[in-house]
């Protein structure tokens, strides 16, 4: 095929040729980007939380007379003991924030009671020692905590934290050798040492703002149930009897006491909820730049159909001649598919340059990764191949004009 | 003439269906993606105070010190002790302070559950400084903060829900088995983004439903249900009184300041208390305050989401990208026609009649395309619970001025894109254009 | 009415100089029915291009019902083609997307005319042509000869002073054409000056006077008794 009147052709119909390139341009460096950002939203989502999520869910129970803290203590121990001796429940315990929630208590955590900057930061779980029997997080070194370990504290009291058990991410950046278990930390902001007495498999923090990225698997478990205007009771349901122990476990805490407030929206939820809503803007984030990809490649598509069509029209009586002189109806289709694989080429080049600088600027102003050029390349290859197909209808067109049209003057 | 123009495009839109509908399909959908996401955008990064946010300060202390703020700036609330010092100080016209609180509510009679009010802790001013409509009575007086007096201020929802909208003006309620008596009930008030409340992230939060005088919520030792933020390495010690009178910020505080004057001379006395500080060594470093107006503050806790912005610029990508493929089948339209412009020309069409004709024939496949946009922009507000948060998402409604946005900015951007074709077309020669085909 | 003097017409590529007219004169009087013939690629069909200011020329002077056309804007020209000049096709160049009603009124609309005139015109001079019936009709249901006679009628309507008609039989059957020249024969008679160019030395012999064009000049007027037009015409043809 040859390259030179193709591009005599094209020089003909400057504005045509420009405009699709244009198109195809824009369209990848959007296409590219969206892409990009769907796979970071459903990297993000895919992040595992180390729970039991098919079992776990979780109450809100708010105080409604704001007793004094030994009587909710009292009242915690009671709902507890209440919750644990229920059928459908395997296990129930006391948090203050868990996993994916968005909302909590977070401290800096130090390796030195004099340090000025932070070493990282972590989440504060305040629970007691059935905490991971509840969430199904494993230990993978030291041991839980004791009954006797486990005691109470207010917001502003200090922390009860003399041992901590940390999550495995968090003991690997306090001490990369592996060596955290039984080392001294500082997790209260104060003066006051913990010390590390286990370390769970993989445990995910309440954080899931942008901001939160490195510390989203840092995690402190505090041996106390804190005494405040609200908990949360996490509870793990027997295998398969999830409905029946959200059923089960509202009514046995008003059956401790009705002076408590279970939001009848959001006050009992599954994990899946939880992390439904935790990830919500991620999913419609991905949605939106799908759709929008989606249409994107069809109204290029169908731009090039169009404006192909157009070209093909005007150019019959042309196309007639070289019949005439003797072109097969695979020449003329290759004529089309080679002026559009040449358009669309210069579309892609500049198209690629624009979809780097959109995510150079991108990252400049959102706390965005890097696009992988692997994106890049693949909305090449992808837009060439929409083109080709886009094209090939108006070129089997034009490769079934008549040799006959040469000959017609109107 | 522009009836005749628009019936001509009424008719060229029916003769090729198949490109016509392919261009009223990029602008509909193009014009729709972009008024979906702006209706987000303009509610989560409009000015909630109009006309007023340029008076309007928060202001900011250090009380941490170079070591350990973040890059410089002071936290982003005061310590107790700062605002209470600061407001007793009244240097400014009017000066406001507060933080949030989660009351328990217990309607009377026993058939109704109790249920948490989300309410603020803070003083008269507030009402007077944020423009706060009352619907019954109103603030309670500056003599109720100083005497520590158990009243109320109740949204008009809370009136609604505990004493079905009557006026509950001497009426009690109790919170937190606390007593207190309504002295005002307000209007529907809710501004958006809660510019007052950024630093507990409620810039999208419910609507607040009772205010009741700072003081008193800290006799009753009613707990901050917003942020509370000790900073690092802040050792205070334990217990409610320790904290309190400690170094931990949780006390959001507002000035009314008329002029730039004003302005400047207040920056002055906070920077003059905050080398008091230094002097009583409280503070071991130079005055380092802020005073940021309510667009500057806005600006400054980014409140507008990030989704939002990436969400409305890549729906605007999407929609330029609709108006070159416009351009280009619009170009095929037109230039389909050379033949009728020739003749037109021939008989007597000056350019700029050409011009007319063809760009009111685009406005009216902008106008299909705003139609078609209308719709999905209406059928996409369902899904915009999808992409943001439910708090958020509900801020994005379809109304008169989005309605007619929508439309404009199909038809303009039509009329733009049309441009250069119509260019094209009123550049054809008048000629036997038929003849030579 | 028509006046050319010493008029050129040049068209340049990047290679060659091409003249279409070369030192052409003519000098139409009002009132006259004129044919101008000549060989393919004489500058006939330039020649009326110009004519009918659809096209600008090179040099010399070319003055139009009394108006030197040559230094008119865009806007002053459209505005005379309007208002003093009718075309008639070889290909009739009737608006496919208009009913015959519209095509007639497209020059009108142009001429800012009020609606109730636009009709009385286009209704009259439908009537001139004898299509009344059919104004609601588009181009492609009427036959070649009817969509000539609404060219005609559209070209009539804005009452112009020069006919301006290109082979306006080119397309047409023999029937059709012969009615289609007594159509214009019977639109001279009332006044009206028309300038037509052909090929067919029948329709050139129907005119009162013709020219005939070699190379981009007048060569021969043919009122010289010796010289006949139907036989110019006709050895064109031949050889």
């Amino acid at each position: 095929m040859q390259i030179k009147p193709i591009l005599a052709a094209m020089r003909h119909h400057k504005a045509g040729t420009v405009l699709i390139a244009l198109q195809i341009a824009l369209t990848l460096a959007i296409v590219c980007n969206a892409l990009f950002i769907i796979q970071q939203r459903i990297e993000r989502m895919a992040r595992p939380s180390g729970v039991d999520e098919t079992n776990l869910f979780v109450i809100r129970s708010d105080w409604a007379d704001k007793s004094d803290p030994q009587r909710i203590d009292a009242q915690m121990r009671a709902d507890l003991i209440a919750l644990r001796q229920l059928g459908s429940v395997q296990d129930a315990a006391p948090i203050n924030s868990f996993p994916l929630l968005g909302s909590g208590w977070d401290n800096f955590i130090k390796l030195q009671p004099d340090q000025v900057k932070m070493t990282t930061d972590s989440a504060i779980f305040f629970s007691d020692e059935h905490a991971l029997a509840t969430l199904g997080t494993r230990l993978i070194a030291g041991r839980n905590f004791t009954a006797s370990e486990a005691g109470a504290q207010q917001p502003r009291d200090a922390m009860h934290a003399a041992q901590v058990i940390i999550s495995k991410d968090l003991a690997h950046r306090l001490y990369p050798d592996g060596s955290a278990l039984g080392k001294t930390i500082y997790v209260t902001m104060g003066r006051t040492p913990s010390t590390v007495i286990g370390i769970t498999d993989t445990l995910q923090a309440h954080m899931t703002g942008s901001w939160a990225g490195p510390y989203a698997y840092n995690a402190v478990l505090v041996p106390a149930q804190l005494l405040n205007d609200y908990t949360y009771y996490l509870v793990r349901a027997r295998p398969g009897q999830l409905d029946a122990a959200m059923r089960d476990a509202p009514k046995a805490l008003f059956a401790q006491s009705r002076m408590r407030i279970i939001d009848h929206k959001d006050g009992v939820m599954t994990f899946a909820q939880v992390r439904q809503r935790a990830y919500g803007p991620d999913r419609g984030m991905a949605i939106l730049m799908a759709i929008i990809s989606a249409v994107l490649l069809a109204i290029t598509a169908a731009g090039i159909v169009g404006l192909t069509s157009f070209w093909v029209g005007q150019r019959r009586k042309q196309i007639g001649v070289r019949r005439a002189l003797g072109a097969t109806r695979r020449d003329i289709l290759n004529y089309f598919l080679t002026e559009n694989l040449l358009i669309g080429i210069g579309g892609v080049m500049v198209g690629a340059v624009l979809a780097i600088g959109i995510n150079v600027w991108m990252v400049s102003q959102f706390e965005m990764a890097r696009l992988s050029l692997a994106y890049v390349a693949a909305g090449v290859v992808a837009l060439l191949v929409l083109g080709q197909g886009a094209v090939l209808a108006p070129a089997l067109r034009a490769s079934h004009v008549s040799p006959v049209e040469a000959t017609r003057s109107v | 003439m522009f009836a005749y123009y628009f019936q001509l495009g009424l008719r060229s839109l029916r003769r090729n269906p198949a490109l016509t509908a392919l261009m009223v399909m990029a602008i509909g959908f193009g014009v729709a993606a972009s008024m979906i996401t702006w209706s987000v955008f303009r509610a989560v990064s409009g000015d909630p105070i109009p006309g007023k946010s340029g008076q309007l300060y928060t202001v900011l202390v250090d009380n941490r010190g170079p070591q350990y703020n973040d890059k410089g700036e002071p936290p982003e609330a005061l310590t107790y002790t700062d605002a209470t010092a600061l407001v007793a100080a009244r240097k400014a016209a009017h000066q406001t302070l507060l933080f949030e609180v989660a009351p328990s509510v217990l309607p009377e009679g026993n058939q109704s559950l109790p249920f948490i009010a989300h309410g603020y802790a803070t003083n008269t001013d507030f009402f007077g400084m944020f423009e706060v409509p009352f619907e019954f009575g109103g603030a309670w007086r500056a003599s109720d903060d100083e005497g520590r007096a158990a009243v109320v201020v109740i949204s008009h929802a809370l009136n609604q829900q505990l004493f079905n909208g009557a006026d509950s003006v001497g009426r009690e309620i109790t919170l937190d088995r606390h007593s207190y008596r309504i002295v005002g009930v307000t209007a529907h008030w809710d501004p958006k983004p809660r510019f007052y409340d950024l630093f507990s992230g409620n810039a999208f939060g419910d609507p607040v439903q009772v205010y009741l005088p700072f003081a008193r919520a800290v006799d009753v030792e009613m707990d901050t249900a917003g942020r509370n933020n000790c900073g690092s390495n802040v050792d205070f010690g334990s217990g409610r009184d320790a904290w309190l009178h400690g170094e931990c910020v949780w006390v959001p505080m507002w000035v009314e300041l008329a002029d730039q004057p004003a302005a400047n001379a207040y920056r002055d006395f906070l920077t003059h208390y905050a080398a008091e500080q230094q002097r009583a060594g409280r503070f071991h470093w130079a005055p380092n305050v802020r005073l940021r107006d309510v667009n500057n503050w806005l600006d400054y806790k980014q409140v507008v989401p990030p989704e939002s912005r990436i969400s409305l610029m890549v729906a605007l990508g999407f929609f330029v990208i609709c108006l070159v493929n416009t351009i280009g089948l619009l170009l095929a339209k037109f230039m389909r026609r050379a033949a009728e412009i020739g003749v037109r020309r021939a008989l007597g069409a000056p350019r700029g009649e050409i011009y007319r004709q063809f760009l009111i024939e685009a406005a009216t496949v902008g106008l299909a395309g705003g139609v078609l946009g209308l719709l999905l922009t209406a059928l996409g507000m369902f899904g915009v619970g999808l992409l943001f948060e439910p708090q958020i998402a509900r801020l994005a409604h379809l109304d008169a001025s989005l309605v007619a946005m929508t439309l404009l900015v199909a038809v303009v951007a039509t009329v733009l894109a049309a441009f250069y074709p119509t260019w094209r077309a009123a550049k054809v020669q008048p000629a036997w254009q038929l003849k030579s085909n | 009415m028509l006046k050319m003097t010493h008029l050129s017409k040049v068209y340049r590529t990047e290679v060659v100089e091409t003249y279409a007219l070369r030192d052409f004169n003519i000098d139409v009087k009002e009132g006259e029915f004129v044919a101008v013939t000549g060989p393919s690629g004489s500058g006939k069909t330039t020649f009326l291009t110009i004519a009918g200011l659809l096209e600008t020329f090179s040099g010399g002077e070319y003055h139009l019902d009394g108006i030197e056309v040559s230094n008119l804007n865009d806007n002053a020209r459209s505005k005379i083609r309007n208002e003093k000049i009718g075309f008639i096709f070889q290909a009739f160049n009737l608006i496919p997307d208009l009913n015959v009603f519209d095509n007639i009124e497209v020059p009108l609309r142009y001429r800012g005319m009020k609606a109730a005139e636009r009709k009385q015109r286009i209704m009259e001079s439908l009537e001139r042509v004898g299509l009344a019936s059919r104004a609601k009709h588009y181009p492609a249901e009427l036959s070649g000869g009817q969509q000539q006679r609404v060219a005609i009628a559209r070209a009539l309507a804005g009452s112009p002073r020069l006919l301006l008609a290109d082979e306006p039989t080119g397309n047409l059957d023999t029937q059709m054409a012969r009615s289609v020249l007594e159509l214009l024969e019977d639109i001279h008679r009332e006044g009206a000056t028309i300038v037509m160019v052909t090929h067919d030395p029948e329709l050139a012999a129907r005119a009162q006077r013709n020219v005939h064009i070699i190379d981009g000049q007048v060569v021969e007027l043919s009122e010289d008794p010796r010289f006949h037009p139907a036989q110019v015409a006709a050895g064109e043809v031949r050889g």
